[in-house]
């Protein structure tokens, strides 16, 4: 068991986001998260990732309480995440933005910078390397995204809709590169809007409605749950 | 990309060898007074340069590190006869513990509070070298007794002050260098660009801010030591004034921020350029600020990396024929 979700929950003033969600992952399995807008899929990653502290609950990382610790002690003890809104360091260039990742595990510049290539290279980003970060379209942000977050090393990754806003035949590329993080050993929680991709990719999903758990399950269990059916993928309207 | 890097350290190598030999050409004081004053303020902006333009903290109070520098040594000296040079140790100290005592609250908030911080921080301590008469001689200021040597770096000629400045600006520009080029460097930058996302990424960032306010009121004391011994008198109202702290950041937001060699070229353009106005427009106070104001405008205008950045861009931009705007510099508006 690498994560351990304890009774998550995290109030905003009076607006409960994430509501005693408990669940557990295990080492190198592919989990997805979905839900419907603002049902707080986010929220759950920014307790994990330490960004927000939690009003209550525990979230245990391979054995060891890190809860409402701080985001740069969580990514140093193996958990790496990207955001759905992409934050690249727009001013410098490609390459620079994943070595900064790098120097998470490795302090000479020399590695970091060739771990950063290594890096870019997996991600297919190596031919934008040198162009700054802004100028890329938003496809390749969100590779940026993976790339920086891939180079910190992490045991955990946690991707943030990494698909939305891109074409077909871009998530029929990045599908591929998300199993074979797997096969390398990371361990993935992903949060996707896309069924057909969470169904591809995950071997366990779970689903989340008003900050809490209503399901977990195979794709397959899942995907014929009653209330998941009336949550999200829509329910038959009645008139009376 | 090798070709373009060894000239331009050929470049470097030349410029450097030039300066060594500057004042065996500059005899005419007026002129060399210049030189001085724009190594001077390319040395303080790049301390300023490590603080603002690296690690992305606005400060508009640097004039306190500097003043403090300054008022430091000075006491010292005249006090109780210390040599600035052991003074130069003093200011450091003095300027670095105000440095975190300002940084420590401010730089766990986002926004714009740590430079607001900085502000109300230059204003207190004005007031305060203004007020505490039996310490500071109040606003009347302290005339340094002139006792020329090297033990009280203190010269008949503006040759030494030259040496003295070339070294301080040397070193300054060499911290820089290495900053630049490390994991420190990266680290200022992500932070600059982004503090959410650099927090994930491992960077203890409220640690690193610390790092780079060190460093930065460090090397703007040693400054302040240096102009204290060279004009050999301070006042609050000179050393711990706004408009002066705006000049500091204004050479490397001009020159380009985020950059080596940002603070130097804005350095040359401004410092002559306020010396020609003031000395041209002396009877119409004033209308070397406003020649001033409007310069600074046309370059954030047209230029809002800087002008070193947009030069270095078109060249690169000829040179390798691809369409890059790369690397480069904390724009003024993502400062914060």
């Amino acid at each position: 068991m690498i994560l351990q979700i304890n009774s998550a929950r995290k109030d905003f003033g009076g607006v409960t986001a994430v509501n005693n969600v408990s669940f557990d992952v295990k080492q190198q399995e592919i989990v997805g998260i979905i839900g419907p807008n603002g049902a707080g899929k986010t929220t759950l990653f920014n307790l994990i990732s330490g960004a927000l502290p939690l009003s209550a609950g525990k979230i245990i990382f391979k054995g060891e309480d890190i809860t409402n610790q701080k985001p740069d002690l969580i990514c140093k003890k193996g958990v790496g995440r990207t955001f759905q809104e992409v934050k690249p360091f727009g001013n410098i260039s490609v390459l620079e933005n994943v070595q900064t990742g790098a120097y998470n595990r490795l302090s000479r510049r020399k590695e970091a910078r060739e771990f950063a290539e290594h890096v870019l290279e997996k991600v297919r980003l190596i031919h934008r390397k040198d162009v700054t970060a802004k100028s890329l379209t938003i496809a390749d942000k969100k590779r940026l995204e993976v790339a920086r977050a891939l180079a910190t090393k992490p045991e955990l990754l946690l991707l943030d809709e990494v698909m939305a806003g891109l074409n077909t035949s871009e998530i029929q590329e990045i599908i591929p590169l998300i199993r074979s993080l797997a096969e390398e050993g990371i361990t993935l929680i992903v949060i996707e809007h896309i069924m057909e991709v969470i169904i591809q990719l995950s071997h366990r999903v779970i689903v989340i409605q008003h900050g809490e758990k209503i399901a977990e399950g195979t794709p397959t269990e899942v995907i014929n749950n009653k209330r998941v059916i009336e949550a999200y993928l829509g329910e038959e309207i009645t008139i009376a | 990309m090798r070709g373009l890097l060894s000239k331009k350290s050929i470049f470097l190598f030349i410029l450097l060898i030039a300066a060594f030999a500057l004042p065996n050409f500059l005899k005419n004081k007026f002129y060399m007074n210049i030189v001085i004053m724009v190594i001077f303020y390319a040395a303080l902006s790049g301390s300023w340069n490590i603080l603002a333009g690296y690690a992305g903290q606005l400060s508009l109070g640097h004039s306190i590190f500097f003043g403090l520098g300054a008022y430091t040594s000075t006491l010292l000296l005249v006090k109780m006869g210390v040599s600035p040079w052991l003074g130069i140790i003093a200011a450091l100290i003095m300027s670095m513990a105000v440095g975190a005592l300002i940084g420590y609250p401010a730089f766990r908030l986002k926004g714009p509070f740590f430079t607001l911080a900085t502000l109300a921080f230059s204003e207190v301590i004005r007031y305060i070298a203004s007020f505490w008469k039996e310490l500071t001689n109040g606003a009347m200021g302290i005339n340094i007794p002139f006792k020329p040597g090297l033990a009280t770096m203190m010269f008949r000629t503006k040759e030494p002050y030259y040496f003295i400045a070339l070294g301080m600006l040397l070193l300054i520009i060499l911290i820089t260098f290495f900053i630049d080029r490390s994991k420190m460097g990266s680290y200022f930058i992500a932070i600059r660009e982004n503090e959410d996302a650099a927090e994930v990424l491992g960077i203890p960032i409220t640690r690193y801010k610390m790092y780079s306010m060190l460093i930065s009121s460090g090397l703007a004391a040693l400054t302040g030591v240096f102009y204290a011994q060279y004009i050999l008198f301070i006042e609050p109202e000179a050393v711990f004034n706004i408009n002066f702290s705006s000049q500091i950041a204004l050479m490397s937001i001009i020159g380009g921020m985020g950059t080596i060699f940002g603070p130097i070229v804005g350095a040359v353009l401004l410092v002559p350029l306020n010396e020609i106005m003031r000395s041209a427009f002396s009877s119409l106070n004033g209308l070397n600020f406003f020649i001033y104001g409007i310069v600074l405008i046309i370059v954030v205008s047209w230029m809002p990396n800087g002008i070193l950045p947009t030069i270095t861009n078109q060249v690169k931009k000829r040179g390798l024929k691809v369409s890059t705007d790369r690397k480069g510099a904390g724009k003024i508006d993502t400062a914060n």
